[in-house]
């Protein structure tokens, strides 16, 4: 059984590692952001179902499981809906990759969003 | 079990490569990037460091975190946004 | 209308009490009341936002199991693919492959409800590499998702959706029916 865990242990680390290295690397917000969803979703569930096994094996109150299963299910639950904003909220600001989207069918469809903060920052 | 330990060891030397771009990045909403990865990962180490001392109320600790997180990371968002 | 406002209260307490339960995890009669007091407060100010069709449409077991299959079998699956493909990204010396856009890719005409339309749109963003920036419907009553995209691979639009989406839409679409 520990053997198990050790092996949920190195996986999860493995990709927070994966997360963390994007997030130093990435030339700009939108990669980051990208690479920081590696962290929330296998980085957590290989912890979660480490931390389980021990707790089963180990003897522990089935409270302990309970709350680990629920600090799996907040964080994938959270998870998107934060990384949502804030990339929506960099679009917003006014930030682009270096080479700009390649396609980029927002800017199409949503023209007056993008022309009106172009307007608020002239006047500033 | 010691697995438990350096797993929460590496996890804290992560969060200070994360803390490198909370100082450095060049934008808020790169800083704002790296702070909600850093809640993730800290709440994660608390986790384990709960799991292998066996007390109970580092758990909560780390569900409370990662919550909080998730909170100011979207009224932050809706700052920089400009709808607040 | 006054006594359909209480069956929504009613079952956004039950979703609350449950889940209090859950963490508190003893059976005290002091944690019991607390409970049930902190959870009709909330229900109270909740029930507009969690309940859009009829009050008990979330208990369905059929639904429930559908959805653990879901979790388990289909997008835990996808979740490792695309989790490997953003990994050999980062790991490459000079970053391949990234090549970022924002694409429009049109949704299944068979998912209306708010319920389906949040859960796909949380599914591709929970997959590394895509991001659902905004859900958009036209007059024609078609939703399109506008999806920030890591690494462009697939300009066309039907194969781009085909791609990000694979086969997480129709289950999506036998859940929330």
């Amino acid at each position: 059984m520990n053997i198990a865990v050790t092996i949920f242990l190195v996986i999860g680390a493995f990709f927070t590692f994966v997360g963390a290295l994007g997030v130093l690397r990435m030339p700009d917000v939108f990669g980051r952001l990208q690479a920081s969803t590696c962290i929330a979703t296998l980085g957590t569930i290989n912890i979660m179902i480490a931390g389980i096994l021990y707790a089963a094996s180990s003897h522990m109150s089935a409270g302990v499981i309970v709350k680990l299963i629920l600090f799996g299910l907040l964080v994938i639950l959270t998870n998107p809906v934060s990384n949502h904003a804030l990339c929506k909220a960099a679009y917003h600001m006014g930030i682009r990759p270096a080479k700009g989207f390649e396609p980029d069918d927002y800017a199409e469809d949503f023209a007056e969003a993008g022309e009106a903060e172009d307007e608020v920052k002239e006047e500033a | 079990m010691t697995a438990l330990l350096i797993g929460a060891i590496i996890y804290v030397i992560l969060d200070f490569a994360l803390l490198y771009r909370i100082f450095k990045g060049p934008t808020a909403a790169d800083r704002m990037c790296a702070a909600d990865a850093l809640d993730l990962t800290t709440a994660t180490a608390l986790v384990m460091y709960s799991l292998y001392t066996g007390r109970a109320i580092y758990l909560d600790v780390g569900l409370v975190v990662a919550l909080l997180g998730f909170v100011g990371t979207v009224f932050v968002s809706r700052y920089l946004e400009g709808r607040i | 209308m006054n006594k359909n406002r209480f069956t929504d209260w009613l079952s956004t307490f039950i979703l609350c009490f449950l889940f209090w339960m859950l963490l508190v995890f003893s059976v005290q009669p002091r944690e019991i009341i607390l409970g049930i007091v902190v959870s009709a407060v909330i229900a109270m100010v909740a029930c507009k936002l969690l309940i859009h069709e009829s009050a008990f449409y979330l208990y369905n077991p059929v639904r429930i199991v559908l959805l653990l299959f879901y979790a388990v079998c289909i997008f835990l699956i996808e979740l490792i693919k695309a989790n490997i493909a953003m990994a050999r990204i980062v790991l490459s010396p000079g970053l391949e492959g990234y090549k970022p856009g924002v694409i429009r890719i049109r949704g299944a005409k068979n998912i209306k409800s708010l319920y389906g339309l949040n859960m796909v749109s949380n599914s591709i963003t929970l997959t590394p590499g895509t991001i659902t920036m905004e859900v958009a419907e036209d007059e024609q009553g078609d939703n399109y998702y506008y999806v920030q995209w890591a690494s462009v691979e697939e300009t066309d639009r039907e194969k781009a959706g085909e791609i990000i989406k694979g086969r997480m839409e129709n289950w999506i679409g036998r859940i929330w029916r």
